[in-house]
């Protein structure tokens, strides 16, 4: 069955989204190196953007962690050379969705902290426009009117918000408690292999 | 990440005031790199995502959230998101999750002439010969290997609290840190030791275990209860050679690679360019074809491959 495309971005605004952030936390624990973690998180986007349909998907969560799984196993057969620096397809299996606990998982107050925050800390410009589109959901051109400005200045600050909004949320859940394990020691794979 | 123009797309197809050439232009932009639909669908998401703040707004101010007391009547909103977040959480901890968290199975498998070496998660490594298959899982309490055909070299990363054992037929080896390998035979299995010791079994007479040490190999039958132990250091080494004619690289660079290749033709192989000698190859290759090995490796890494008389030129 196949969905719309409107009814698909909102479920992926409402399933996927808000776990990217735990998501690209999972994969810094792994020691992904930065450009490839962003490079991942685009193809399992990419691979949800080819589904027909996401009405068979029963939690979010699972599904973009398992997603991504398989983009990074992908990633270590294709190109044969390990570019992700001596991950193993073992380390990378063990990229699974972790349940976050009672506590972390998402509820709708930390939720709407998240959205505030990232809204929040727009410059002030687009921080006006970003509110007024997404919390109080005025049209574009009525806040054209508003703020007495053309529309295309609207639309300019609010791409200009949205693509820090998307790097804001690619740096994510750096800082939040979750301390890095230390890389697994392969030292004696490397002594192993140099010795031959 | 293109984040610039998908932030613009998606803002535009949201306003909706695309016109027929604006159309046009995205289907070009989206055209020239398919991955630009992942940055896409993520830019049109997180503006859905955003949109939540709305809900949630409303959600958050009203002074009783979750309950709905006299007079006071819940909208439809709340109560649908309320719905939804108990779903998730429970969908969360179900079987979906369970599924996805269990400690996973890691497949190895060889095709005939191959040989691979597989570092594993715990630090050790598994060298695979030819037409083997392995079964890999990290369990809390043990490492567990199964065996299902062929023969495999391990070498085990040591790790007291996790003894490492291979199980094929009704044999079991345990070790805790060395190296040894085990394959597969009809009716039992050989085991050949190059460090340390191990301990081995069948099902069913755990009792009757027997130690092989470095430098020994022994056979342990499915039916019979003796298992043979002999001392044979010299053959071991030999025995692990893997003698099929072919290099295993895991990592090692293109000029090492030639370099070994060199050595067992007459025709050479010829690494020009700035770089190329560098490029890290992975791959199993027969000694005694550098022309497939050229042109395999001048796939890989984007080379040429020229032949002049004994000369196996790859440059680019």
């Amino acid at each position: 069955m196949r969905q719309g495309r409107r009814e698909i971005v909102t479920w992926v605004g409402s399933n996927i989204v808000p776990h990217e952030a735990d998501l690209r936390v999972r994969l810094r624990q792994m020691a992904v190196p930065e450009e490839e973690i962003s490079d991942i998180v685009q193809d399992a986007y990419l691979k949800i953007s080819n589904l027909d349909s996401v009405a068979h998907i029963r939690n979010g969560r699972a599904y973009f962690f398992a997603t991504a799984r398989s983009v990074l196993l992908d990633r270590i057969r294709r190109e044969r050379i390990v570019r992700i620096d001596s991950m193993t397809e073992m380390e990378a299996l063990s990229l699974a969705d972790e349940d976050p606990g009672p506590e972390r998982r998402v509820g709708a107050r930390m939720e709407l902290e998240r959205v505030r925050r990232l809204i929040a800390d727009l410059p002030d410009r687009c921080r006006e426009i970003f509110e007024l589109r997404r919390i109080q959901g005025v049209p574009q051109r009525e806040i054209a009117e508003r703020l007495g400005v053309p529309e295309h200045t609207v639309e300019a600050q609010a791409v200009r918000g949205l693509k820090l909004i998307l790097k804001a949320m690619a740096g994510q859940g750096g800082g939040d408690g979750h301390t890095p394990k230390p890389r697994i020691d392969r030292d004696e794979d490397e002594r192993e292999r140099n010795g031959r | 990440m293109d984040d610039e123009n998908a932030a613009r797309w998606a803002i535009r197809l949201e306003s909706e005031t695309l016109g027929e050439r604006e159309r046009a232009e995205l289907a070009d932009w989206l055209q020239a790199d398919e991955r630009r639909r992942g940055s896409l669908l993520r830019a049109e998401a997180v503006l859905a995502y955003l949109d939540r703040g709305r809900a949630l707004a409303e959600l958050n101010d009203s002074p009783q959230p979750y309950v709905s007391a006299g007079g006071y009547r819940p909208t439809f909103e709340r109560r649908g998101f309320l719905v939804g977040g108990t779903f998730a959480a429970l969908s969360a901890s179900g079987l979906l999750g369970y599924l996805l968290t269990r400690p996973p199975t890691m497949q190895i498998e060889t095709m005939i002439g191959e040989v691979r070496r597989v570092p594993l998660a715990d630090g050790s490594v598994a060298s695979l010969n030819t037409n083997s298959k392995v079964a890999v899982a990290m369990l809390e309490r043990r490492r567990q290997v199964h065996l299902e055909d062929g023969e495999v070299w391990f070498q085990v990363a040591h790790d007291k609290t996790r003894p490492f054992v291979v199980e094929t037929g009704d044999v079991r080896v345990q070790a805790i840190g060395t190296a040894f390998s085990v394959r597969r035979r009809e009716d039992g299995a050989d085991i050949l030791v190059t460090e340390g010791v191990v301990e081995v079994w069948v099902v069913g007479r755990e009792n009757e275990r027997r130690r092989i040490e470095a430098g020994s190999k022994g056979f342990v039958a499915d039916a019979k209860p003796a298992i043979e132990v002999v001392h044979a250091s010299g053959d071991i080494n030999r025995a692990l050679a893997w003698r099929n004619g072919e290099i295993a690289l895991n990592g090692e660079s293109l000029e090492y690679a030639a370099a070994e290749l060199n050595r067992y033709n007459l025709r050479k192989l010829a690494i020009e360019g700035h770089g190329l000698g560098r490029e890290p190859l992975v791959g199993y290759f027969r000694t005694d074809q550098p022309e497939n090995f050229g042109r395999a490796v001048a796939n890989m890494v984007g080379a040429r491959v020229e032949i002049e008389g004994d000369t196996i030129r790859l440059s680019r």
